[in-house]
């Protein structure tokens, strides 16, 4: 290990960075479904809109974690 | 949660939600239960290990020196140094430790008379992601100070107009998110690891116990599933102490980053 610190590391480096992009894309996509169709919920709890507002803030939500995994791993 | 497969026997059927909760020892009002014991004895083991394998450290290393070596060296240059570069080796004591622990603890699982790892208790996850939580925030504040600190972390770059769309799913993401998955995900995964040997062991005794040979000799069936699904959840134990901590270092990595 000590004589070449160059070759590991960078094996090292794709493995780690190839789970951890995963895991950030999971993470936002669920992200945004929760925050955005939470907020929908509360919508359809204010003004009794049967579930459309959910519906409508999960789809945003989706669209809104799509974004930002596209924005942080597209570039 | 019984450990042994004849006090498991014993137990009723089927299996209620007061199975869960592991009985209190020496009736000390139950804080003192069976996975106390495993965290005081994994504690003990690790300390123990480490004290042993560097005291008195050769250049040409023993055997135990060179296990305790492999284990540090992995963390700082399988873990540390690819995350977060040669600032990472300062955090390298915290992921060996960490490593260790998750590992050493998650093996009891499959280690005979203990059998149940103290991660299939959410408890002990929970406190596991919350040591790397303030780890990785306090990195990050300590760096940046609150105020810029925050602002990378939740403001992405991106158009003003979309940014209140955003802003609350990085927040929810950054600061809800990753502790909650880091703490489940080992949870999940140890206690179903748990419940599918179980499973697999007791459905053995229950098919012995039936009034048929042909549905008798399925128990041994179920029992060879057992033994394969150990080596299984021999590759479950590594990986999740790994995931766990490379998380952690992704997580500090990420707040330590200047910019996205």
């Amino acid at each position: 290990m000590t004589e070449s610190p160059q070759r590991p590391r960078d094996d090292g480096q794709d493995h780690a960075t190839g789970s951890n992009t995963g895991w950030l894309a999971v993470s936002y996509l669920i992200a945004g479904m929760a925050v955005w169709g939470f907020v929908g919920w509360l919508i359809d709890r204010w003004l009794h809109t049967g579930g459309a507002a959910t519906a409508v803030g999960i789809v945003i939500g989706a669209a809104g974690g799509v974004y930002l995994v596209v924005r942080r791993m597209g570039s | 949660m019984s450990s042994s497969g004849a006090g498991l026997l014993a137990s009723e059927f089927p299996p209620s939600v007061e199975e869960f909760f592991p009985p209190a020892l020496f009736g000390l009002d139950g804080w003192l239960t069976k996975f106390t014991i495993f965290a005081w004895v994994a504690v003990g083991v690790l300390i123990v290990f480490f004290l042993a394998a560097s005291r008195n450290p050769k250049i040409v290393p023993t055997r135990l020196q060179w296990m305790g070596e492999s284990i540090y060296g992995f963390a700082r240059d399988g873990i540390a140094v690819p995350n977060l570069g040669h600032e990472g080796v300062k955090f390298a004591p915290y992921f060996a430790t960490l490593f260790s622990f998750i590992l050493l603890t998650n093996l009891f699982s499959i280690v005979p008379f203990f059998q149940i790892s103290p991660n299939a208790h959410i408890a002990f996850p929970i406190l596991l992601a919350v040591i790397s939580y303030v780890i990785f925030n306090y990195v990050g504040i300590r760096k940046h100070g609150l105020v810029k600190y925050v602002k990378t972390a939740v403001v992405p770059n991106a158009p003003w107009y979309i940014l209140p769309l955003l802003i609350p799913i990085e927040f929810f993401s950054t600061f809800i998110v990753r502790p909650v998955t880091l703490s489940v995900r080992l949870f999940a995964n140890m206690f179903a690891g748990h419940m599918i040997l179980l499973v697999f062991t007791l459905g053995g005794f229950a098919l012995l116990g039936a009034n048929a040979w042909y549905i008798q000799s399925i128990s041994v069936l179920s029992w060879l599933l057992a033994i394969v699904l150990t080596f299984l959840e021999a590759l479950v134990i590594l990986l999740q102490a790994y995931v766990f901590v490379v998380l952690t270092s992704s997580y500090i990595q990420g707040a330590l980053a200047e910019e996205h």
